[in-house]
């Protein structure tokens, strides 16, 4: 921990320097808790706001805007949960999305730990080429992929997405991973071996629970991703029904300028962004400090 | 040592061939679609050489986009910089709840761009909007009556609300990176008579270069291939005052309300997309490479 305030000289302290040293001390921070409070306030504000008006109807929302909602009517939600097919493609996303984040977990975790902790020659080039995906733009992807996902009879459909989120995910995944693995010391891969573990088992009963911190990072960060993600359903999902909840959300924007039903709006924006913020809210540390894990060596 | 081979690749083959096939594959096969003229994917292709790339140079809208695109990376990047370093020396200086501010600023970037979208709507909205709301109540009545997606902001208001979202994930870098220098640089600094300024630009810029370097080309990476943000911003179809190179790509591949299927020219231009990030972050490197400092 940084503490930069506490410099002055312990043995000429005397009442007024006490003072005058607090009156510095806050004239010092409040410009950053005035800063850092309202730039906190409009965000919290804006998702307050969100789900406030989720409950309101609409001549409520445009007559008073920011008020609270007078009485508390879950009608937005059902009608968007089951006339406007919210409750469809929430499955559909958490169909696509769990199956996906399992399957990457469980194909990138190997590889990060085959590249982060086994030298071979060609090591360090392959893992040049797993993460190179990172600086690849997705757009570049979507032809060439349109054609082959046609030829395998996988386009628009929920297992074709889900492959292209998993293949598109491995990248980031190993960057992550091999930042875990390879911070865990040697000397519990030697040991093991001492006591007869095979190569096999030191991976899956040693350093993969020694690696589970990191392996809970790569999946919040992947279900997060995948969960907001709507420009690849976009392109490869064309039947309605198979829609997830970003491209559910997306049409329902799109007719919103047509119906002008706001609060049937809010009400679908809350159904997505709650499992993400509440997961966020229990687990932000841990996602903060896997963004700096592979970007800011320790 | 057999044993091992086996095991490397079992371990790498998975993955390999998922990632083999779904995206270097594709990666790869995209420069050889964007020499030809194709039309759909029934279609023939016709092979003309580097003429989609002749008719990109002067393709009025395609140079629109790539501008707003440069517009986003130099502008939005270099806003998002100061913002982000800015909030990171606020919340640095001793406050309380560092955690839980760092925690808010970042929070734009769990939720779903669909959802944020929606938010700014409202925001700008003209009749009923916050930001027109809070003018008024400032005082500022004729400017509390702009029409923020007119045409002519439309592109700046988009990038005000992309920009707040970036900050989050600026400020976590730079707070990583500014965490990990010793506290007793500062002090010696402040024994020493350095001014605030001073020991920014001589102690926590130096020291904090390599996650700068990072920060930036992340954010050159990202800026370049961003998509979903001016393109759900709008509503149904995006004026063209936030085309980006991503966004029109899409439109030429897929076609807005009406398919428009110029397949070989779509790919020519997430070539020129790949090449755009590859020339960046060499300039990149090349532009911020320093002694890296051993603390």
């Amino acid at each position: 921990m940084t503490n930069e305030q506490s410099l002055e000289t312990p043995h000429r302290i005397s009442r007024k320097s006490i003072v005058i040293e607090r009156v510095k001390k806050w004239l010092r921070l409040t410009p950053s808790y005035l800063v850092l409070v309202l730039w906190s306030f409009f965000t919290m504000f804006a998702i307050l706001w969100t789900i406030a008006s989720s409950f309101k109807t609409n001549r409520e929302l445009f007559t008073e805007v920011w008020s609270l909602p007078t009485t508390i009517s879950f009608d937005n939600y059902i009608k968007a949960w089951t006339t406007v097919k919210m409750g469809k493609y929430f499955f559909n996303s958490l169909e696509v999305v769990l199956i996906s984040l399992v399957i990457i977990l469980f194909i990138s975790a190997p590889v990060a730990y085959i590249l982060s902790r086994v030298r071979f020659r060609g090591s360090g080039v392959l893992l040049l080429i797993f993460t190179a995906g990172i600086g690849i733009p997705v757009q570049l992807l979507y032809i060439p992929l349109f054609f082959i996902m046609t030829k395998l009879h996988i386009i628009n459909s929920l297992y074709g997405l889900g492959i292209l989120y998993i293949a598109l995910s491995i990248p980031f995944t190993v960057f992550i991973l091999t930042g875990f693995f390879g911070s865990l010391p040697r000397e519990l891969e030697e040991a093991s071996v001492i006591d007869g573990c095979t190569d096999f088992q030191v991976y899956w009963k040693i350093m993969l629970p020694l690696a589970s911190p990191g392996l809970i990072t790569a999946a919040i960060f992947n279900f997060i991703g995948l969960w907001n993600e709507y420009q690849v359903a976009l392109v490869f999902i064309n039947n309605p029904d198979l829609r997830t909840l970003p491209l559910g959300l997306y049409s329902l924007s799109n007719a919103m300028q047509y119906t002008g039903d706001w609060v049937g709006l809010m009400a679908g924006v809350v159904i997505i962004m709650v499992p993400t913020i509440l997961l966020y809210t229990i687990l932000s540390e841990r996602m903060i400090s896997g963004i700096t894990m592979g970007s800011v060596k320790a | 040592m057999k044993v091992r081979t086996r095991m490397i690749v079992l371990f790498l083959l998975p993955a390999g061939i998922l990632y083999l096939f779904f995206f270097l594959v594709p990666a790869a096969w995209a420069f050889y679609f964007s020499v030809f003229d194709w039309s759909g994917f029934g279609e023939a292709k016709v092979f003309i050489g580097l003429g989609n790339y002749a008719e990109l140079m002067k393709d009025s809208l395609f140079i629109k986009s790539f501008g707003n695109t440069m517009r986003i990376l130099l502008i939005g990047g270099i806003v998002t910089f100061i913002l982000a370093f800015l909030l990171t020396i606020l919340i640095n200086v001793g406050v309380r709840g560092k955690k839980f501010f760092r925690a808010m600023i970042f929070m734009p970037n769990v939720i779903a761009t669909i959802a944020l979208t929606t938010l700014w709507a409202f925001i700008y909205n003209p009749k009923f909007g916050l930001l027109n709301a809070i003018l008024t109540k400032l005082g500022f009545v004729e400017l509390g009556k702009t029409l923020w997606t007119a045409s002519d902001k439309v592109f700046y208001s988009m990038l005000v609300a992309l920009i707040w979202i970036q900050v989050g994930f600026m400020v976590v870098l730079l707070m990583a990176g500014r965490d990990k220098i010793p506290f007793e640089y500062y002090e010696a600094a402040k024994i020493e008579g350095a001014n605030a300024f001073q020991m920014f630009r001589k102690i926590t810029v130096p020291l904090m270069w390599d996650v700068i370097t990072v920060a930036t080309v992340l954010w050159s990476i990202f800026a370049l291939k961003v998509f979903e943000f001016p393109y759900a911003f709008f509503g149904i179809q995006p004026p063209i005052q936030i085309y980006t190179v991503g966004i029109y790509l899409y439109i030429m591949g897929f076609g807005k309300r009406d398919p428009i299927y110029r397949l070989g020219y779509a790919t020519a231009i997430g070539v020129v997309l790949l090449l755009a990030v590859i020339v960046v972050i060499v300039v990149l490197q090349r532009l911020m490479r320093r002694e890296v400092h051993e603390y």
